[in-house]
């Protein structure tokens, strides 16, 4: 079974969770512009990091197979720093355009400061100018009024709720999403967010209609094998393969597809993988390894 | 007021873009991109003016263009040497968005080509770079080439180095030589770098024969390409360099060493190419040549 991660923070992960990621099915993932753990200090590295995102990040995960597509956005957390977050503004219409970003994300609220929101409007504006879609990063606090806040505003901003993906959703929030007819994605991730059993509960209840199933494994403690895990426990507790196939795969590609920069023949021929090539003098392999060659590269041409 | 260098004339060079544009995007993409450049002349703004230029590909498309004689030849009338020959739909088009950027404010301009290769994926800034023998400003822009050069992406090295004729008109001779060397050192086909002849000089033909003796040092081939640039500089320090290749060298090594000895006065490579009467004579029959060296020695690598 083949599976989309639609939310993972790859580039704080090893090589060996992409060999595992690949080995257990992913075949595409996207990767949200989000927060470092640390606050940054100058604009630069945020635009050093979105670069990572559209180029070295998505040559590495081609050399293991993985087709890499991320979403360009100012965080919550970061929004604060009102100065610096001017200065990130400027660089975004840069980079919301670019090949394989198919949203504008994540972002929203974090403890829903008047900064916070003021941020989260503007970049609601910005993707409705360029036509994308969102994603929206929900409160970990107060995270009931955060979620039907967030979508308010986007309302309010002239999204359209099929532009808009809700993320981190639970059991107190997922109702209204879907009514509302938003796309609900739960974040399946060890101890604060969602875990794989209340994930199965979720689908008996609701079904797959809209719901999108991601890992956002980042540098904590997470599990970038999050999404076949679940899938797998989703048919042993009796859901049928097309469901599963919905809410791990087909609706992430259904939600970001809109944005005209996904679809499906990227990876169906799979992704062209030859560790020979190198991205910025860099390689993923070190002395004396190997290099596995198999079709010819998407990354660099001879 | 500072006037501005031209190398081609915006408005026609914008013409011929803009017809291969209509030729091969859907219609759907060329009303896109007339919606985005009217937006442009109403009131300038380098918002929609990124977003469009990075956005080409989900309108446009990357279709393959094919050229008939007739453009490229145009294409060589409205800058010399000017040759779009691989670029596609999306890299035409780019460049058609990039020849309205304002240019009357130098510093401004020169920024703004900055931030957009500081921002740059790799398919941006091979057009980005692909473009610059059609950018105002030219000398001004020599800075930002010679970063360029020091990439390790391959079609981005390219697009400077290749059937690009800017390098040769404006690099200063220490970020033109390292763009040669660079070739030689990446496996790319010298002979696709424009006037490579004009611009070689002994210190290029010096650093090529260290280079050498590096890969033989390796025990590595070296690629034949290389002692064109060491012909005009034929001398007797050398001869045994150009002997050894005809001795041990490959087929193609051979040919090219004797090449360049026939492309020289010198005494000692005359004699050489003396004891090889045969391939003397392909040469004196233009069978072999620097062009079919280069396609050669690419192809079977
Ligand atoms: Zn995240």
């Amino acid at each position: 079974m083949q599976f989309i991660d639609p939310h993972i923070h790859v580039t704080s992960r090893t090589t060996d969770d992409y060999e595992a990621m690949q080995a257990a099915g992913i075949v595409a993932i996207i990767e949200p512009a989000f927060w470092l753990g640390q606050p940054r200090t100058k604009v630069g590295s945020f635009q050093d990091y979105f670069n990572s995102l559209v180029g070295f990040e998505r040559f590495r995960a081609s050399q293991f197979g993985i087709k890499h597509y991320c979403t360009i956005g100012l965080n919550s957390k970061e929004a604060n720093n009102e100065r610096l977050a001017e200065q990130v503004m400027e660089l975004l219409p840069l980079y919301v355009g670019k090949e394989g970003v198919v949203a504008v994300g994540e972002i929203g609220y974090d403890d829903q400061t008047p900064a916070e929101d003021k941020y989260y409007r503007m970049q609601l504006e910005l993707a409705k100018e360029v036509d994308m879609p969102v994603m929206i990063h929900t409160p970990h606090r107060d995270k009931k009024r955060g979620t039907t806040r967030s979508m308010d505003v986007a309302i309010e901003h002239g999204l359209a709720p099929h532009m808009v993906v809700v993320d981190h959703n639970n059991e107190e929030t997922v109702k209204e999403v879907l009514d509302r007819g938003f796309w609900a994605a739960f974040t399946i991730y060890p101890h604060t967010k969602m875990g794989s059993e209340r994930m199965v509960e979720i689908v008996k209840q609701y079904g797959t209609e809209r719901i999108i199933v991601d890992s956002a494994a980042d540098w904590g403690v997470s599990d970038p094998l999050a999404v076949p895990k679940t899938a797998k426990l989703m048919m042993e507790k009796g859901i049928s393969e097309a469901d599963v196939h919905k809410a791990c795969y087909q609706n992430a590609l259904e939600a970001y597809s809109q944005s005209g920069q996904m679809k499906e023949s990227d990876w169906q021929e799979g992704v062209a993988i030859d560790q020979r090539e190198k991205y910025s003098g860099n390689s993923v392999l070190r002395g004396g390894q190997t290099p596995k060659v198999k079709g010819s590269s998407g990354i660099v041409e001879n | 007021m500072q006037t501005t260098t031209y190398q081609a004339n915006l408005e026609q060079a914008r013409e011929f873009l803009y017809t291969l544009i209509q030729k091969n995007a859907s219609p759907e993409g060329v009303e896109w991109l007339d919606k985005q450049l009217s937006k442009l002349r109403q009131e300038w703004d380098y918002r929609t003016f990124y977003f469009s230029f990075s956005s080409v590909p989900r309108f446009l498309g990357k279709a393959s263009i094919t050229y008939d004689e007739a453009s490229l030849s145009k294409a060589n009338a409205l800058r010399e040497g000017f040759t779009p020959q691989d670029w596609d739909t999306t890299q035409i088009t780019r460049t058609y968005i990039l020849l309205f950027l304002p240019h009357d404010d130098l510093k401004e301009y020169a920024l703004t080509i900055d931030r957009m290769c500081e921002t740059a994926d790799m398919y941006e800034q091979q057009a980005l770079y692909a473009a610059l023998p059609l950018l105002p400003h030219p000398k001004e822009l020599t800075g930002r080439a010679a970063e360029g050069i020091r990439t390790n992406m391959t079609n981005v090295f390219d697009a400077i180095a290749l059937h690009n004729p800017y390098p040769a008109d404006y690099l200063e001779q220490e970020a033109w030589n390292q763009l040669v060397l660079k070739a030689v050192f990446m496996g790319r086909p010298l002979y696709k770098i424009y006037h490579v002849d004009e611009r070689a000089n002994p210190e290029l033909a010096r650093m090529l024969i260290d280079f050498a003796h590096e890969r033989w040092a390796a025990h590595r081939q070296i690629s034949p390409e290389i002692w064109r640039f060491v012909a005009p500089y034929l001398n007797e320090e050398y001869l045994s360099e150009l002997e050894k290749s005809v001795k041990d060298g490959e087929p193609l090594e051979v040919e090219a060493a004797l090449l360049a000895c026939s492309e020289n006065t010198y005494s000692g490579g005359k004699e050489l190419l003396d004891q090889h009467p045969d391939v003397k004579g392909r040469i004196a029959k233009k069978e072999i040549n620097w062009q079919s060296i280069g396609d050669r020695y690419n192809v079977n690598k």
